[in-house]
């Protein structure tokens, strides 16, 4: 081989390493802000990149606003979020946040928004005694059997918005309901969660379906619960498969006649505009919906869309705002010494204040939200847009935490 | 025990999921049978093809126009990559070039998540086919059932172009033996590109009509490339006609067993394949590995 | 340089870098040690893939299969026996029970069809992961301990003993099968099979058996993998695990051991470092292998021997 053909090698590799390079970062990566004291590192563990990356970014908006308005600072000391990105995938959600509590030695660990990720790095969190405050995966099992007394969780359990909807169909829509997830633990956990009180109220499920996680084509599934009678269908489906699955469903005429129901992240603002007209009608079980009628969202709506130019607040966001409340107030009140673990767990469970959903506090016993409300909401075309509009709501949903015990 | 109706319900839905195979593994299979490459970024000429419809839609709210502008586009890709990526890697393994395109993937996965973003992008269908059809009992939307004719339309007018014309004797003359069609006069080099492009364009339109039924998502080109290969596989590499029965086949087999054997529809496109693999390894109507 | 000095340096260079591995925790923290033990572990995955690619030729977008019933069974095996035998000798028999089985139908066909054929494998132990609830369905098997010897489960300076000592013999065990007359074999059966055949090797038999050896090594790594991080998730089945290997081996270079190696580290500092800087890593990457297979088709590896260009 000559030198020549080396040459054009790295020059070509320059060149091709250069032009990708112009690609890198839009927007930092890491916050910083003036102050004194030591750094309160928040780690997010994300996803960034992929189909999830808009409810990262949803989350990690809303923590900005709530650190923006305390001028990103809290007890004397500057607030520094890192954010790592976890591609939605356990092997990487696992590095990063190895790399989070080892290496940049975070204060608070938060995220991530994959269950799968969640339950890996649970063991690493509980043993390193890092404060995990969960804003987003809602598996029941770290509310539940896996949980740990650092852990805490802003989000929801999935339980949560499915449970409340049994009664709620029941009475208001039918008692002939068809049911249909993803073929995966959390889809099946959450038809169970609304089985528990839909049966007892007199409800009967006409069938059962669980297609593969990220089909495309549910016209098989669509046919049979138009040939089972069933008078609604609830369904729990998130990102692309709820696009596909609400858009086929209006698509086969299955609406006029069989009414779409299922827990929020069917209709929520990740979806709701490539669902668009498809998705009107659909009712859904939430913890939020950017149209609630109360002081603290409507500033949260405002400011939110002032920042963001224009951006609504979704659940997501909520979340975020929530996470970032807790963490403000929990360090204030041990008057920022987070080296007292103790104190700062007992700080975060006592935390208690007004969020845009509703009355915030921590489950004692789980750690987990207690939702003040579970809003049941439509979709309904307002102001020129979709929006998911609360009809009705179901009060102070709590966590069964079936197999947690927590010292007191 | 399933009635007529439901059996017939669900093979239309069978007949359409078909279709649309078909229309994204033909482009896959055409450039195996003439170039001997096996496109791993196939699934991201289909992708293209959706974004580029979406972008078409957006600019001219026209769904036509869009299904035109995507294989255009999309074959120009096609043959960029060609001449300027595959064409130096002829003189090497045929695994180079399948690895190349394998890198493809990576690239165009990511460029169109720079340009359009990650979120997944609804492409409404044409107001002509935006309602839906009562046949007996059963409701099928109506873009479906123009699916289904245009599937098939295309599948005739390739066989067509392919067995009754000129322009397709050349195509088989430069795949058949090169050395002797250069002899001949014809341009291989050329004939090649046109190939190319041709199944990249193909690969494109399929994505933007099947926009209106799977949404357009940077993912996707990922996940439809293993259906893709499946198909073609089973039909048998480099057949036109193993392309259409082996999508016809595997659709009837995916629709059915996701109605009546759910515990296994994960697995039955692989378990078919697997078989045929086993049994009949050129599949059903391709050509010995040269 | 004769043949016994290149052996020796070979020899001394092999003793320097695990010197080198070893002594890393000491130099630095715990992280970057975490993320050297990743790809340690990738690496002895990467020189399995090629074993069977570089030096066999054959091309496998199943071999993730291994590396998952690795896992798996390390998981499983490790709650009732927490040893090595819990640890590497069930992972290791099972990985080559399993490569036995779906060896003896994948060497049947070839090229095009074994990639299709493996494939289909790998996938079909990932949709049965996936759903089955004994493994944990989707979101796999959590609390996977460290294996225990001599009473307790292994701190953390040795466990990272225990992880270089394996891969050195993992990188010592392959070395000696691709210099032995069976590795010979395999590279005539790669460069033309039909010679071979006609010579009168049992060429199936060969390829069968670097299935399997390349299958066992393979679920070696996955074991190691499950007690390095704790868990095992069915994503270890899927195709983009085998996908990424292949990666691996292509930048680090084919048919050198040592390469493969290479490209496990330069693809986990890729996915880690530069994702923490640019969201966009996976073009960075794109472009990285497009220009490795039309510029530098030897890899890392044979990059720095200057086998560079066009023309290579």
């Amino acid at each position: 081989m000559n030198q020549v053909t080396r040459r054009s090698f790295l020059r070509t590799t320059a060149v091709g390493a250069g032009a990708a390079a112009t690609g890198i970062g839009t927007g930092p990566w890491v916050r910083r802000a003036r102050a004194q004291g030591a750094p309160l590192k928040i780690g997010l563990v994300l996803p960034y990149t992929g189909v999830y990356a808009e409810l990262g970014n949803s989350i990690t908006q809303a923590m900005e606003l709530v650190f923006a308005r305390e001028n990103w600072t809290v007890a004397g000391r500057r607030i520094e979020m890192i954010k790592e990105d976890d591609e939605m995938k356990p092997p990487v959600g696992v590095r990063k946040t190895e790399k989070l509590i080892d290496s940049d030695k975070v204060d608070i660990l938060t995220g991530p928004v994959h269950s799968g990720i969640l339950m890996a790095m649970r063991d690493k969190v509980h043993s390193s005694k890092t404060i995990l405050i969960v804003s987003n995966a809602g598996a029941d099992a770290i509310s539940r059997e896996r949980c740990s007394r650092w852990i805490f969780r802003t989000s929801f359990s999935n339980w949560q918005p499915c449970q409340p909807m049994g009664t709620w169909v029941a009475k208001n829509v039918t008692k002939e309901v068809f049911q249909i997830a993803p073929n995966y633990q959390a889809g099946k956990d959450d038809m169970e969660a609304f089985r528990e009180t839909f049966l007892p109220a007199g409800g009967k499920v006409v069938g059962e379906e669980y297609p593969k996680l990220g089909e495309t084509d549910y016209a098989p599934y669509l046919t049979k619960i138009k040939q089972s009678g069933a008078k609604a269908v609830f369904a729990f489906f998130s990102g692309t498969d709820a696009v596909n699955f609400v858009r086929q469903y209006s698509q086969y005429g299955l609406k006029e006649g069989i009414k779409l129901t299922g827990p929020g992240f069917l209709t929520e603002p990740d979806v709701l505009p490539a669902q668009g007209a498809a998705a009107l009608g659909v009712i859904t079980g939430h913890f939020y919906t950017p149209l609630l009628d109360n002081p603290v969202n409507h500033r949260f709506v405002k400011e939110f869309r002032e920042k963001f130019y224009g951006k609504m607040p979704d659940g997501f966001a909520c979340q975020g705002y929530d996470t970032a409340e807790v963490i403000v107030r929990a360090v204030k009140a041990v008057n920022g010494n987070t080296q007292d673990k103790e104190k700062l767990v007992a700080a975060i469970a006592a935390v208690e204040f007004d969020s845009p959903r509703g009355r915030f506090r921590f489950d004692p016993k789980t750690h987990n939200v207690i939702q003040p409300f579970i809003y049941i909401r439509e979709v309904r075309e307002i102001y020129g847009g979709l929006a998911n509009v609360p009809i009705d709501k179901v009060a102070d949903v709590r966590d069964p935490g079936t197999g947690c015990t927590l010292p007191a | 025990m399933p009635s007529l109706p439901d059996v017939l319900g669900q093979a239309l839905n069978g007949l359409a999921y078909g279709v649309l195979l078909f229309l994204l593994s033909v482009g896959l299979t055409l450039i195996f049978g003439m170039l001997d490459i096996v496109n791993l970024a196939h699934g991201s000429f289909y992708m293209l093809g959706a974004y580029v419809g979406l972008a078409t839609l957006a600019a001219t709210g026209n769904f036509w126009l869009a299904a035109i502008a995507a294989p255009v586009a999309v074959g120009g890709v096609g043959a960029l990559v060609e001449r300027g990526l595959l064409r130096p890697l002829y003189r090497r393994s045929p695994l180079d070039q399948v690895l190349l395109t394998f890198g493809l993937i990576y690239l165009f996965e990511d460029l169109v998540k720079w340009v359009w973003g990650g979120r997944i992008r609804s492409i409404p269908p044409p107001a002509a086919f935006s309602g839906s059809v009562r046949l007996g009992s059963v409701t099928i939307p109506s873009y479906r059932l123009f699916v289904i004719a245009f599937g098939l339309a295309v599948a005739a007018g390739l066989w067509l172009l392919i067995e009754r014309t000129r322009l397709g004797a050349v195509i088989r003359a430069g795949v058949y033996d090169a050395e002797m069609a250069a002899g001949l006069g014809i341009d291989t080099g050329r004939v090649f590109t046109a190939v190319f492009a041709f199944g990249a364009a193909l690969g494109g339109l399929s994505g933007v009509i099947a926009g209106p039924i799977q949404s357009a998502y940077p993912s996707m080109g990922v996940s439809i490339l293993i259906p893709a290969l499946i198909v073609v596989v089973v039909g048998g590499l480099g057949s036109l006609k193993g392309s259409f029965a082996g999508s016809l086949l595997i659709g009837q087999a995916e629709t059915f067993g996701k109605a009546w054997f759910p515990g296994v529809s994960m697995v039955i496109i692989y378990l078919v394949m697997a078989l045929v693999v086993l049994l009949r390894p050129h599949g059903l109507f391709g050509r010995p590995l040269k | 340089m004769t043949a016994r000095t290149r052996g020796r340096t070979r020899a001394l260079a092999f003793a320097v870098c695990v010197v080198a591995l070893l002594a890393f925790p000491a130099l630095f923290g715990r992280y970057p040690v975490r993320l050297l033990q990743e790809i340690l572990i990738w690496a002895i995955y990467a020189m399995s893939l090629d074993l069977l690619m570089g030096y066999a030729g054959m091309v496998s977008f199943g071999h993730s299969a291994f590396f998952g019933i690795g896992g798996y069974v390390a998981a499983l095996a490790l709650a009732r026996r927490p040893d090595l035998v819990g640890a590497l000798l069930l992972p290791g028999a099972a990985g080559a029970g399993a490569a036995l089985v779906l060896g003896l139908f994948s060497t049947r066909v070839s090229g095009v069809y074994f990639i299709m054929l493996t494939l289909a494998f790998s996938q079909m132990f990932h949709a049965y992961a996936f759903q089955a609830s004994w493994l944990g369905a989707e979101d796999g098997i959590t609390g996977v301990p460290r294996p225990a010897l001599g009473g307790a489960p292994l701190g953390d300076p040795a466990f990272h003993l225990y992880l270089v000592a394996v891969a050195a013999l993992a990188v010592i065990g392959l070395w000696r099968v691709v210099r032995s007359p069976f590795g010979h074999v395999l590279v005539g059966i790669h460069e033309n099979e039909v010679r071979m055949e006609a010579v009168g090797y049992p060429v199936r038999r060969y390829k069968l058996l670097a299935f399997v050896i390349a299958g066992v090594v393979a679920a070696l790594a996955g074991a190691l993998y499950a007690q390095f991080s704790g868990s095992i998730t069915p994503d270890a089945f899927f195709w983009t695990t085998s996908g990424e290997a292949l990666l691996m081996v292509i930048l680090g270079g084919t048919g050198t051991l040592g390469g493969a190696a290479l490209g496990a580290a330069a693809f986990i500092l890729l996915q880690s470092l530069v994702s923490t800087y640019t969201e966009r890593w996976m073009l960075l990457l794109g472009v990285t292998f497009v220009l490795f297979v039309l510029f530098a088709p030897g890899g890392l590896v044979g990059a720095l021997r200057g086998r560079v260009g066009l023309r290579a």
